[in-house]
This record gives structure tokens, sequence and C-alpha cells, in this order.
């Protein structure tokens, strides 16, 4: 608690800004980061509002100070710049969207204010910009000494020999916050966080990646390898498919359609992931965030009027509460007809099995694979209850002849029995 | 004479409300329909892709309709015809209303229409709602009334095929209403209903 204080102190007395201009543009700024930010890094900054859990990268905790993209130091907090050049921008490969021509930027650089304050090192600390290296151009030299030092650095153990994991010898990566996240398919430079051209590339070894296991190069490598490094990096680039000839761009799919036979538990992940399957069975709090440890558990009650409430089921690999003891016939079945391992019938939404029937037969098998790998949570749902009979009458009646709309409602919570009791 | 009259218009109305509660109770949304009609039904409303000129931009677009198909666009943004989903009109919005605390959420319409569906959208502002819920205006729908958290992990690829294949949808006018205010929620209805106070932590 100090430190901060005396910090601040010491540089009203130097004659520098305040810092943060907290009192300037804090109210403006919380406004604009209530109106925009909450939905992923939350109302306390914390990078846990209500879309936090779907995302892959987690959205950032903004009161760590640790920021992925700088052009400072490694372990320094960010310049001003840095902060305004991400929030305009986006960073690629994220959710985190630009907001160029969405917020004004007196509301960007507001915003940056504020999320300054969120963290007491923008504070304490100032940020230490380094001094980037004579730039080397690329060149075809400049790309065979990069992969001589690919090699020597051992960037394959992490983004594989091909820049696309092959033969990588860590898989699963966690962020400073146990948080699941993806290395960098170098070939697809349209995903880099922080920037596609060789100086982009060449600060993230420069700088690091603060909170990921992206380390700095300083130290390991010359301030010329690491321009080398990124030359080589940047000439791994393939055409994203928008920029593609018809061949290419069958090739890609076929290639796509290869690597998900023989990897089904990645397919999967990524189906589950980007279908919404988490979005239901999963269960929430009273914020609408993700309950911890409660990821495709079940338990989120869902009521349709007029037909009744229904509870997701616990998608996890539990004996007795799971999937453990269905088929993965049944699992699919259930996908792709609506009935269940008993014989019930499930209205057509909200589970839409209907719209998953078109499901590729491989990617059915996909995402029985996967489910088969997600940990056992012990999560036992109520079963469907259905309406009382005037309810259901009406309910029809307002549907059918009135023509009204059904509405669906949304319970956060877990109507399982907690695991544990 | 007349009380035999009105003993049969007793019974005719008698009739009549008990015909109309039977025709209510059994019509059908929805279990009378075989399982499989319904995904045939959905698959066969997409419109196919082999009317695209281009060879590349056809092959993306048959990606993004096998995304847009299996993704359950349709779910939420169907239109709603006499009974169930009118189907002829695909993915041109309204057939669902989500109510939630804060606002009553009515789907869009997709369609490329320039009034009322995409067709006032940027490519890249349809995208900036698929990876991150920002609307051009700046609202962020909440991911769970829009799932665009989980839409967000599509690769950029897959969403750009997605955006290809919405582009090529048959433009459809339906004015969709604009978000409203939140619906009449049943207070407390998980607390009477599960007896669920507290939202507890669950531990593995």
């Amino acid at each position: 608690m100090l430190l901060p204080v005396s910090a601040a102190l010491l540089r009203a007395q130097s004659g520098q800004p305040p810092p943060a201009q907290a009192a300037a543009d804090g109210p403006r700024g919380k406004a604009v980061y209530t109106a925009h930010c909450v939905e992923c890094h939350g109302a306390s900054g914390q990078g846990d509002g209500p879309a936090a859990a779907f995302l892959t990268p987690r959205p950032l905790d903004l009161t760590s100070g640790k920021y992925k993209i700088r052009t400072t130091e490694t372990g320094s907090i960010p310049t001003d710049e840095d902060l305004i050049r991400s929030v305009t921008d986006g960073l690629n490969g994220s959710a985190m969207p630009g907001w160029r021509g969405v917020l004004p930027d007196g509301d960007i650089r507001d915003v940056v204010g504020y999320i300054k304050t969120l963290s007491p090192r923008f504070a304490a600390e100032t940020p230490q910009p380094v001094a980037i290296g004579a730039a080397v151009e690329t060149s075809p030299e400049s790309v065979v000494r990069g992969l001589r030092i690919y090699e020597r650095l051992r960037c394959a153990a992490c983004h594989g020999t091909d820049g696309r994991g092959a033969g990588a010898i860590a898989q699963q990566f966690k962020d400073d916050w146990n948080q699941p996240l993806h290395a960098s398919d170098l070939t697809e430079p349209w995903t880099f966080h922080g920037g596609a051209a060789p100086r982009d590339i060449y600060l993230r070894f420069r700088t690091g990646m603060s909170g990921t296991p992206m380390p700095s190069f300083v130290g390991t490598a010359t301030e010329a390898e690491m321009w080398d490094l990124a030359n080589y990096v940047a000439s791994l680039a393939r055409k994203p498919v928008w920029a593609m000839s018809a061949p290419d761009v069958a090739a890609l799919y076929a290639r796509q359609d290869a690597e998900a036979r023989a990897n089904p538990v990645k397919r999967g992940e990524y189906l589950v992931d980007s279908m919404g399957c988490v979005l239901c069975h999963s269960a929430y709090d009273a914020q609408k965030r993700m309950l911890p440890g409660m990821r495709l558990a079940g338990g989120t009650l869902i009521r349709v009027e007029p037909f009744g409430d229904f509870v997701t089921g616990n998608l996890t690999s539990d004996k007795e509460t799971g999937l453990a003891s269905w088929t993965g016939d049944e699992i699919k079945r259930t996908i792709t007809k609506g009935i269940l391992k008993n014989g019930t019938r499930l209205l057509p939404y909200p589970m839409d099995w209907a719209s998953f029937s078109s499901l590729h037969p491989d990617d059915l098998n996909a995402i029985v694979a996967y489910l088969r790998t997600v940990p056992p949570v012990r999560n036992r749902v109520p079963p469907p209850r259905w309406t009382s009979f005037p309810i259901y009458m009406w309910g029809k009646f307002r549907l059918l002849i009135l023509g009204t709309d059904p509405p669906m409602t949304f319970f956060a919570g877990n109507a399982g029995a907690t695991a544990g009791r | 004479m007349m009380r035999y009259v009105k003993r049969a218009l007793v019974v005719i109305v008698v009739l009549a409300i008990g015909g109309f509660c039977a025709f209510l109770y059994y019509i059908p949304p929805f279990f009378i329909t075989p399982p499989e009609k319904f995904g045939a039904d959905f698959a066969a409303a997409a419109p196919g892709v082999a009317d695209i000129a281009d060879p590349a931009e056809r092959a993306i677009a048959e990606r993004g309709r096998y995304i847009v198909v299996t993704g359950g666009c349709i779910g939420c943004h169907a239109t709603n015809g006499p009974q169930g989903p009118d189907l002829t009109k695909y993915l041109a919005g309204g057939g669902l209303k989500l109510v939630t605390p804060e606002r009553t959420y009515v789907s869009r319409n997709l369609t490329p229409d320039k009034e009322t569906g995409l067709g006032r959208r940027s490519d890249d502002e349809v995208k900036r709602v698929l990876r991150s819920g920002v609307f051009p205006d700046g609202h962020v729908v909440p991911a769970n009334v829009m799932p665009w958290g989980t839409f967000s992990n599509w690769s950029a690829e897959d969403r750009h095929a997605v955006v290809v294949y919405l582009r090529h949808l048959k433009p459809i006018r339906h004015q969709t209403p604009e978000p409203g205010p939140a619906g009449s929620l049943p207070p407390g209805a998980f607390e009477q209903d599960y007896g669920l106070k507290d939202y507890g932590v669950a531990t593995k």
C-alpha cells in the first residue's frame, strides 16, 4: 500500500503530470467502460464478465496491469499509446474488437484513463519503452537465419516445426490466471493479437507477452536475431481464405477436413465451443457469470411458455449424472433427433436438434469424442416440468389464436443439486 | 318447443367449447411430427449456393451454409408463420422473443434486405457482432442473448464464410422490433420452484 502513495508523491514533486488523470476523465471513462466493456472484462475489471467464460483467450484481467501487447520492457506497464492502440484497433485472434468508428477518439482516451485506475501499478510505476534496434529488412538470407534461430530457441516446442503445431511438445496452455490459451498458428498472421508486420512480430519477441507462456528473448537472442526471426515468422504466412483462388480453397478445406478426422477431439472442442453447447449446458451465478467448474455440467433453467421448465443436461463424463453411461449413439440421437436416452422427446427449442441434425457424421463423432474428454462434474439436474393444463391451454390459445410469440426465459443458477450436496 | 331449442343450444355451445379445447390441446405444435422431418425441413429451407458464379466464393459460401445450418441460426432468427416457423422466409427474424431482466430482445432480420436486414451493414460490422457482440452504435448485446461469445470461437475464416453465405440469402423485407423494456418475469421463479436460494459454487 505504501509504494503507490510514495511514488505519486515523488512524481508530484518532480513536476510530472499526475498519474492516470483519474480526476479529469474518470467519470466519463467509467461511463464508457460500463456501457461497452463490462460484458467481457466485468464490472470490477477482473476479466470475469458474463461473456468471459466462453472466450479463448479470456478477456484480460485489467486489475493485474499485465498487458500482452506493449512496446515496453518485460514486466513493465504499457504506455498510454499502447493501450489506445489496442482499444482502437482491437486484438486480432481474440474477441477484443477495434473500437475505431464505433467510439469517438475522446471516449477511447477517457476509457484508457479509467482502465489505468483499475490497477495500482499505473500510479506506482512509469512505463519503460524499449529501444527498438535497427530493423533488418526481410531477405532470403534473413529468413534462413531466422529459421536457425527458430530452431535454436525451440519455438517448435509450442508452435510446431511448421508454425501450426506439428510435433509440438506442449499442447495445452494456461495463462497466469490458469485459463486456457492456444499457441498462435504462425501461418495465419491475421490472428496475431498485436499485428502482423515484422515490426509487430519483433516487438512480441523483444517485450514478451505478459501473462502468457510467450517469453521475451532479450538475453537469449540479439536484436538482429530477433528481427531475423520476425522475418522468418512473417515468411510462414499463408493466404487467408478471402484471398484464395478456387483450387486453394478446395485444398485448404480438404486439409482441414483431414485434420479434423485425424484429431476428432480437437475438432469436437472447436464445435462445442463455437456452436453454443457451453452457453446453455453450464450453470451461472446471479450476475450471469459461469460458476467455476460448472462448464458443460448443465443446470441452467429455461422456461418455455407455455410448455414448461427445462433444465439443461450435464454433458460432462460423470458416471451417474453426466454422459458416461450414455453410448455414442444415444448422444448422437439426442443431438440430431431430440430423443433422450429414456425415450423422452424434446421440444424443437431451446435445444436446436433440428439444426444439429445436419451435422456431418464426422463432426458428430468429433463432438462425442470431445465430450468423453470433459472432466466429470457431479451435478444431477431435475427432469423437465411441464406446465399445468389451464396454463398450457391459455398459452396455446395465445400462441395459436392470438399469434403471440412464445417468450423464453432463462434463469441463471444451478437447478441441479449443487455438487457435493 | 322453446325448451327443446334452448337445450339444443346449450348442448351445441358446450360441444363447441369442448371441441375447441380439444382442438387446442391436440393441435401440434410439435410431437405429431417425426423428428427427421424437422431436420430435413430446416436443411432444405437454407438456400443452396449452386447459383454463385465464382467457384472460390461458391466453395466458401458452401462452408458458410454448413455453419449457418448446423449452428442453428434458424433456431432464433426464423419468422413465425401460422403454425411454427415460416421456412420460406429464411432467417428473416422476428420469430423469437427473449426476455431478460434488463431488456426484451427480438431476433433480427439476417437477410440482405437494404432497409430491414443486414443489407444496411458492412461485412466488418456483421463480423464485429459475431466476434464481439458490438453493434455499429456501440451497444453490446449480452452473450447469453445472442450467443456471440461462442461464435467468437469461430476461426476468422469460418466467420468470413458465414458472412459470405448470409450475403447470398434472398432479401426479405421484414421489420423486426428493436430491443424493448424488460418483459414480465415471474419473480423469484428459481427460488420458489426449485428451492435453491444460494448460487453455490460447485466443487469437482
